[in-house]
């Protein structure tokens, strides 16, 4: 039997009796089989997303379809969709047996299918050893991984996944990661997963979508969120080490920066000239678009500009090194970057002046406190509106940096 | 110098439990020497009876008033317990889950029963009663237990249902189990340990009851056992039935005993350890 089970969210919001609006007319297709990743900051509105697919939320507007059908009345049992909570949620009264076999047998299957079906999720977790354990005497990643095999047990038409990692030391997400990774791939669900780690976004969905404030800001392919970031929100939440902004001022045909003065090219000079368009930018430049000016041969050197600051801290990863340099000037100052910080936890961490973190190659031989000349990339940066976070250097869903014509 | 102020801090607490248990004890004890007490060696002021004797517990078993009564409390207790935890399970429920219109009022007036003066009641529930035809039957008792077991059995409940996820129950629900299901299966199972408490208390009341019992029976029709003990008469006009009370009291203690202890083991603590989080 083939199950089409496609996700359609067309216009859903979500307002609460006091008046809020978690979310606000998403809309989103998630096609049969796909992994698509919700990823924002806490309060963005992911898990409301999540939870109204599954029907543990009312639906205030918009339609939700699960293939083809409507679904916005139906109660969570009538929808066939399994979910993993962030708390596990595992039947404590009942064995790992017990708890993967429960969605079965309010199912009414008859001892032996539930058996069978149980044991094959079993074995694809590496549960069949703690089959009769009680998950107070199971580790971490163990009742993760029964919350997952309950889950997958019944061969819903989708799963839904609220932060199932976010609870397990970082070690053991990573491997969790590739888990989920694989059963996925193997059983070819469609599949939401709910996360506030970027990192996760990234590695583990077909595609990505970065919600805030209730709203998607952008859903599409993870490299492509990377490379092509629809505004500063989006730039910002994605890549770690985060890009760099810079406060950029419009003058004479090029932009004024910390940096030095960054020229523009046609196509950005034109967006510049309208009326409305504002005078101050910030310009985002990510940590790998830098390079030791010494290590840069001279074709190279023609497609970016350089400029010499201090070094702070010098990182050594092995493969590259992470360097942070100081520079002068105003910091970049926008409503997302604060929203960004305060998610990261370093809205009162910020100090003074603007600090740069670059990713040079390991050959370099920078070392802490002297004076470095560093290269930046000019064709890879990019340059927001601070009033509405929009990303000018953004045309046709391709970022072509400031020199394009 | 660490250890010797916890071995000192563990002495001035035995000591002190000993002597709460001691106060606690001696006059069950002394209840229980006195019903073991030949009628000419009950007032010799002796701890341990000089001569043992069970003539007091046959005594009151023999008469028909007192096992009648017995059969009375229990009966009462047990059904009043069962009702009132029931009820007080799907109100708490409720209280601990939903966020329905009049919740505040419902806990408000839920403590306003528990707190309301029970002597107060007797005598209009004593013209209601006979009115209906419900005075002197175990209905009768019942009906007024469950009114006031009620609020206890709401608020220890509620408190429990509190402390239980409610992912769990969020779970069952995509697990494919109507909120009917979902209560049965997982959220009851983990709540028994509140449930047995709740029973606990609740018989306790019931079966302690003297108030009611004797306002609203007047045969052994539904008599229960406080009431009867007060009834207790020698065999003549100048024998005190001391012993036999004695006998009765040390008898009616014997099902409380047996009841705590059959629920206390089921009251594992912990019972949600291992439902959420690592």
């Amino acid at each position: 039997m083939i199950v089409v089970a496609d996700i359609v969210l067309d216009k859903v919001s979500k307002r609460f009796p006091d008046g809020t609006v978690a979310v606000r007319d998403v809309d989103l297709e998630i096609s049969d089989g796909e992994f698509v990743i919700l990823v924002g900051p806490s309060g963005c509105g992911k898990s409301t997303t999540l939870n109204m697919i599954a029907g543990l939320e009312d639906i205030s507007s918009g339609e939700l379809r699960i293939g083809g059908e409507r679904v916005n009345d139906k109660a969570p049992r009538d929808r066939d969709i399994a979910m993993v909570f962030q708390s596990y949620a595992l039947y404590p009264n009942m064995t790992v047996r017990e708890n993967m076999a429960f969605p079965l047998r309010l199912q009414k299957l008859d001892r032996k299918t539930v058996d069978s079906k149980v044991e094959e999720a079993a074995k694809v977790l590496e549960l069949t050893a703690l089959l009769d354990r009680k998950p107070a005497n199971l580790s971490g990643g163990q009742r993760q991984r029964v919350a997952m095999g309950r889950a997958i047990v019944r061969q819903p038409k989708a799963f839904l996944m609220d932060e199932p990692l976010s609870n397990l030391d970082a070690k053991l997400r990573v491997q969790m990661r590739t888990v989920v990774s694989r059963l996925q791939k193997r059983l070819g669900t469609t599949t939401v997963y709910v996360t506030h780690d970027q990192t996760e976004a990234m590695t583990l969905g077909d595609r990505v979508v970065i919600m805030r404030g209730g709203e998607v800001q952008q859903v599409g392919r993870p490299q492509e969120l990377y490379d092509h970031p629809r505004n500063l929100f989006v730039a910002g939440f994605i890549g770690s080490p985060s890009m760099n902004f810079l406060h950029a001022a419009v003058q004479d045909g090029k932009l004024r920066t910390a940096l030095g003065d960054v020229p523009i090219g046609d196509r950005i000079r034109r967006e510049l000239e309208a009326g409305d368009a504002p005078r101050e930018l910030i310009l985002g430049v990510r940590p790998e678009h830098f390079e030791d000016a010494e290590l840069v041969d001279e074709e190279t050197r023609r497609r970016g500009m350089e400029f010499e600051a201090p070094v702070e801290i010098v990182e050594s990863m092995g493969s590259d090194k992470y360097v942070y340099v100081a520079v002068e000037g105003e910091r970049a100052s926008a409503a997302e970057l604060e929203e960004l910080a305060a998610d990261a936890g370093a809205a009162d961490f910020t100090g003074t002046g603007s600090n740069l973190v670059t990713r040079l190659s390991a050959e370099s031989p920078v070392a802490e406190g002297e004076t470095r000349r560093v290269w930046f990339n000019l064709e890879k940066i990019h340059l927001f509106d601070p009033a509405n976070g929009r990303n000018l250097t953004l045309h046709e869903g391709r970022a072509a940096g400031a020199l394009a014509n | 110098m660490a250890t010797e102020t916890t071995t000192r801090a563990k002495l001035r607490w035995g000591l002190l439990d000993v002597i709460v248990v001691v106060f606690a004890l001696i006059p069950v004890l002394w209840i229980a020497s006195l019903s073991f007490k030949t009628p000419a060696t009950l007032t010799d002021g002796k701890f341990v009876p000089r001569e043992w004797t069970l003539h007091n517990y046959r005594t009151i078993f023999e008469t028909d008033q007192f096992v009648r009564a017995l059969v009375n409390s229990i009966g009462i207790a047990l059904i009043a317990t069962a009702i009132a935890v029931v009820l007080g399970a799907m109100a708490a429920y409720a209280i601990a889950r939903l966020d329905f219109p009049g919740k505040r009022l419902l806990v408000g007036v839920s403590l306003l029963i528990a707190m309301f003066p029970q002597v107060s009641l007797v005598s209009p529930l004593f013209e209601i009663e006979r009115q209906l035809g419900l005075f002197d039957t175990w209905p009768g008792l019942i009906l007024p237990y469950i009114t006031f077991a009620l609020p206890l059995a709401i608020y220890t409940l509620s408190a429990f249902f509190k402390q239980i996820p409610w992912d769990l129950e969020k779970a069952a629900k995509m697990d494919g189990a109507t909120q009917g299901q979902a209560f049965r299966r997982v959220i009851a199972p983990l709540a028994a340990p509140g449930l047995f408490t709740t029973a606990i208390l609740v018989f306790i009341f019931c079966w302690n009851d003297f108030l009611f019992a004797i306002t609203l029976t007047s045969t052994e029709q539904a008599r229960t056992v406080p009431v009867a003990l007060s009834f207790f008469t020698g065999e003549s006009q100048f024998e005190d039935p001391t012993g036999a009370i004695c006998a009765a009291a040390v008898v009616i203690t014997i099902p409380i005993i047996l009841f705590v202890l059959f629920f206390q083991r089921r009251i594992v603590s912990g019972l949600t350890s291992g439902a959420v989080k690592g």
